[in-house]
């Protein structure tokens, strides 16, 4: 499913590449990672036999850059195609906004590709979803072979959702960035449709009325969607040709983002007379001994965010509540009595008092009676 | 249970920057009880949520759906074994080690650690975290929050596509 993190004002979306083994899926994603441009790929990794087919699946990042101010990438998946990897293949369709299925055009092919179809609707059902709601794309690759059916008959067979289709040949690359384009633009006009501005929707709530299996119907195509261009990629092909996998750069998740002033502790902490104040978020970890001890909290509690101490040799952090007790003289016994869960320890501080006045009680009364017994002992004698 | 599910297939992941700014809180928090180099919060579709720590590797992206990919696999690992899933995977290796684990029933926390630390302090404080970031999600998913994208994003997508294409 899409995420939309607008904390990094960037939105994640997942395309797989479906189809029987051997129809070039993987190909497709090669000749993408080849010619796209450096600055916008991400690095291709590839779960696969040494007989070159794909084991789990081939996976590359692909931003397109920023859309409405939100970064746009594209995390694009292969499956593998042998019936035997089913599991597989379905683990990599969970989660997915687009399909690109890549039919194989050779007449003795179709068996396959009709399986391979079937495989996806089942699979996809799984997820609640279905091809006739799901964006996708069907691409006829390998037209250059002798034997390849004419497109008309595989319309007939295959496209049963009305999909827009495209002709290609991944081995030399024709028709495979008019195939991505087209899937993107039926992807991204899906977005908008679910998450658009002024909808008045929530966020978590607006995509529940999302048609499900059951509410199907041909997914209407999008008007901006373009016209589907039978052309060679000569747009990527004159690019520079980028040499070696290039890592795209990924979110900067570890820039300090801009604060909101937002502390979720800090009402916690404010109920909590005797505990310490929340002065980073660091000490979030304490709650759980808060809320189960609401005894003095240590003084171990202001720990410095920015600045994580370097090898342990140190203390463990918290608890002192039981490292106070019982100081470990080594820095690994300290560690598991940090370990300890604080709220353990504290019950330990919470009855305390009362076990002491019971002890007391029991005492005197045990002396009372000792007292008595040795009067009437001496009395007897 | 299984509306349960298909309610949380059918919602997006949507986060604004207070939700990044408190699940960044707690992974900080973790960071520094723990000792581990770095932490990745990562979407069961494989989808970077966000990472705190020091940087993974060459790509975090490629380590995130690689991360949610063994994880679904031993999903279904599991199922077949007849349980309903493992909570938590654990790869060591000669210098850096790192433990997964599922947060609520969406996300996942990678955990990546060293020599400077061990497994039992970074499971301990890791199952305390993922409570945490846990409630932090469900506290998220009852907001009542407008989902905002510019209702210029069709337009700007098809320029960027022609652009890129």
């Amino acid at each position: 499913m899409v995420q939309i993190n607008f904390a990094q004002k960037q939105i994640n979306a997942k395309i797989v590449y479906y189809g029987p083994g051997m129809s070039g899926k993987t190909t497709n994603l090669e000749v993408v990672h080849q010619r796209a441009p450096s600055n916008n790929r991400g690095e291709l990794t590839s779960i696969s036999t040494d007989g070159d087919r794909t084991l789990f699946f081939d996976y590359m990042p692909l931003d397109l850059g920023t859309i409405a101010g939100m970064k746009t990438c594209f995390q694009m998946y292969t499956v593998p195609g042998q019936v035997y990897y089913n599991s597989t293949r379905k683990l990599v369709l969970q989660g997915v906004d687009g399909v690109i299925f890549v039919a194989d055009s050779s007449a003795k092919s179709m068996e396959q590709n009709l399986e391979s179809l079937r495989n996806l609707e089942e699979n996809l059902n799984e997820y609640g979803k279905s091809l006739a709601t799901l964006p996708h794309v069907i691409q006829y690759n390998k037209r250059d072979l002798p034997d390849a059916l004419p497109v008309q008959e595989l319309e007939a067979q295959l496209n049963l959702n009305g999909a827009q289709t495209f002709e290609a040949c991944a081995a030399t690359g024709e028709g495979v960035f008019p195939t991505l384009k087209g899937l993107a633009a039926a992807v991204l006009k899906n977005i908008q449709n679910e998450c658009g501005g002024g909808t008045g929707r929530t966020a978590f709530h607006s995509v529940a009325a999302r048609p499900g299996v059951t509410s199907s119907g041909p997914q209407p195509r999008p008007a901006s969607m373009p016209p589907a261009p039978q052309r060679a990629p000569q747009t990527a092909s004159t690019r520079p040709q980028p040499t070696g996998a290039q890592a795209s750069s990924s979110a900067p998740s570890g820039a300090p983002l801009k604060q909101t002033g937002f502390q979720p502790r800090t009402a916690a902490l404010a109920a909590e007379p005797s505990s310490a104040p929340a002065s980073a978020p660091a000490g979030q970890l304490m709650q759980n001994a808060a809320a189960a001890a609401p005894q003095p909290k240590p003084a171990q509690r202001p720990r410095p965010a920015a600045a994580r101490p370097q090898a342990a040799p140190a203390p463990a952090p918290a608890k002192p509540a039981k490292a106070a007790k019982a100081p470990a003289p080594a820095a690994q016994p300290k560690r598991r009595a940090a370990a300890q869960p604080s709220s353990a320890a504290a019950p330990k501080l919470n009855t305390s008092g009362p076990s002491t006045a019971k002890t007391a009680a029991f005492v005197i009364v045990a002396a009372v009676i000792g007292a008595v017994v040795a009067k009437f002992a001496l009395d007897f004698i | 249970m299984r509306i349960h599910d298909q309610q949380l297939r059918a919602d997006r992941m949507v986060f604004y920057e207070k939700d990044v700014d408190r699940l960044n809180g707690e992974l900080d928090a973790f960071l520094e009880l723990s000792k581990a180099r770095c932490a990745l919060l990562i979407d069961r579709d494989g989808h970077q949520v966000t990472r705190r720590g020091e940087a993974v590797g060459t790509s975090a992206d490629s380590i995130s759906a690689l991360i949610a990919g063994s994880f679904a696999a031993t999903k279904e690992m599991a199922r077949l074994l007849g349980e309903a899933e493992f909570t938590v995977m654990f790869h060591q290796g000669k210098r850096d080690s790192i433990q997964l684990q599922l947060v609520g029933e969406r996300t996942l926390l990678a955990v990546l650690f060293d020599e400077r630390t061990n497994l039992g302090l970074v499971r301990f404080y890791a199952t305390e975290a993922c409570q945490r970031l846990s409630d932090v999600f469900d506290s998220m998913s009852q907001e009542d929050r407008t989902a905002g994208l510019s209702s210029q994003f069709s337009a700007d997508a098809t320029a960027a596509l022609d652009q890129l294409f």
